[in-house]
């Protein structure tokens, strides 16, 4: 009599054929997680050439800030969405909160440094938190070509 | 006819009221940006507190009702907070140009 195959609970949520257009979709926060490292070392750079290195330091870390606020928000995130379908390695709740809870707290020490030693560099700092937002626009730009061009 | 009236009353009162905006008082020296920036992003905060809130609420939701669609919800639900929380960094940003 043949067994039937082991499955492992998280694989038998997901469905075994993915269409083209799924499998654009599901590499969408990694390609994001990309546009920002690339971002964040392009943007610097230009502001340093066209404006100040004090400027292109405030962007520098505020593209730091960015990026980490974001990886530590998609960390939340998947830690919630474990509790929720009981999936992965349980982790424990205040440990969640307090995640979300210190992105703040090191959004506003940074912006407090900077102040205190170049309020210069603030603006630069303000608009390297932007990073997300760059790199979601550029990542709606790439969907949109692909939906264009191959027609998904 | 008696609204004409009305009319001619409410017209004439205001001509009489007119000296009275032409009087000037003391230049105020209440800073009105400040103030209204900090209602601005205390505003702001609230939305946008209570935006990721329904938005989290909603993907839990959904999630707890189809755990299979963890990837689509998920994936919303990062890029939806992550805009939010731009919006605040909108306002924030906007009260920095002004208050100086």
């Amino acid at each position: 009599m043949p067994t039937p195959p082991e499955s492992s609970p998280s694989s038998a949520l997901e469905p075994e054929n993915k269409t083209a257009a799924e499998v654009v979709y599901e590499g969408a926060l990694p390609r994001i997680q990309r546009s920002m490292l690339v971002l964040a070392f392009l943007l610097p750079l230009v502001a340093s050439f066209w404006l100040s290195w004090r400027t292109g330091l405030g962007l520098a870390l505020g593209c730091a800030v960015a990026y980490l606020n974001f990886f530590w928000l998609k960390r939340g995130v998947e830690g919630l969405a474990d509790r929720i379908v009981n999936a992965g390695q349980p982790r424990s709740g205040k440990g969640i909160v307090a995640r979300f809870l210190l992105r703040y707290v090191l959004m506003g020490l940074a912006a407090y440094g900077i102040l205190t030693v170049s309020p210069a560099s603030l603006y630069g700092l303000l608009a390297g938190l932007f990073l997300p937002v760059a790199a979601i626009a550029c990542e709606a730009a790439h969907e949109a070509y692909v939906a264009l061009a191959r027609g998904l | 006819m008696r609204k004409l009236s009305y009319l001619f009353m409410i017209l004439s009162a205001l001509c009489l009221a007119v000296p009275a905006f032409a009087q000037g008082g003391e230049a105020s020296t209440v800073n009105w940006v400040a103030i209204t920036s900090g209602f601005a992003m205390a505003i702001a905060s609230a939305v946008c507190g209570m935006a990721q809130a329904k938005a989290t609420a909603a993907a839990a939701e959904g999630l707890a009702r189809n755990p299979a669609a963890r990837p689509g919800i998920q994936l919303a639900l990062i890029l939806g907070l992550a805009l939010i929380e731009s919006l605040a960094l909108y306002t924030l940003v906007i009260i920095f140009a002004k208050v100086k």
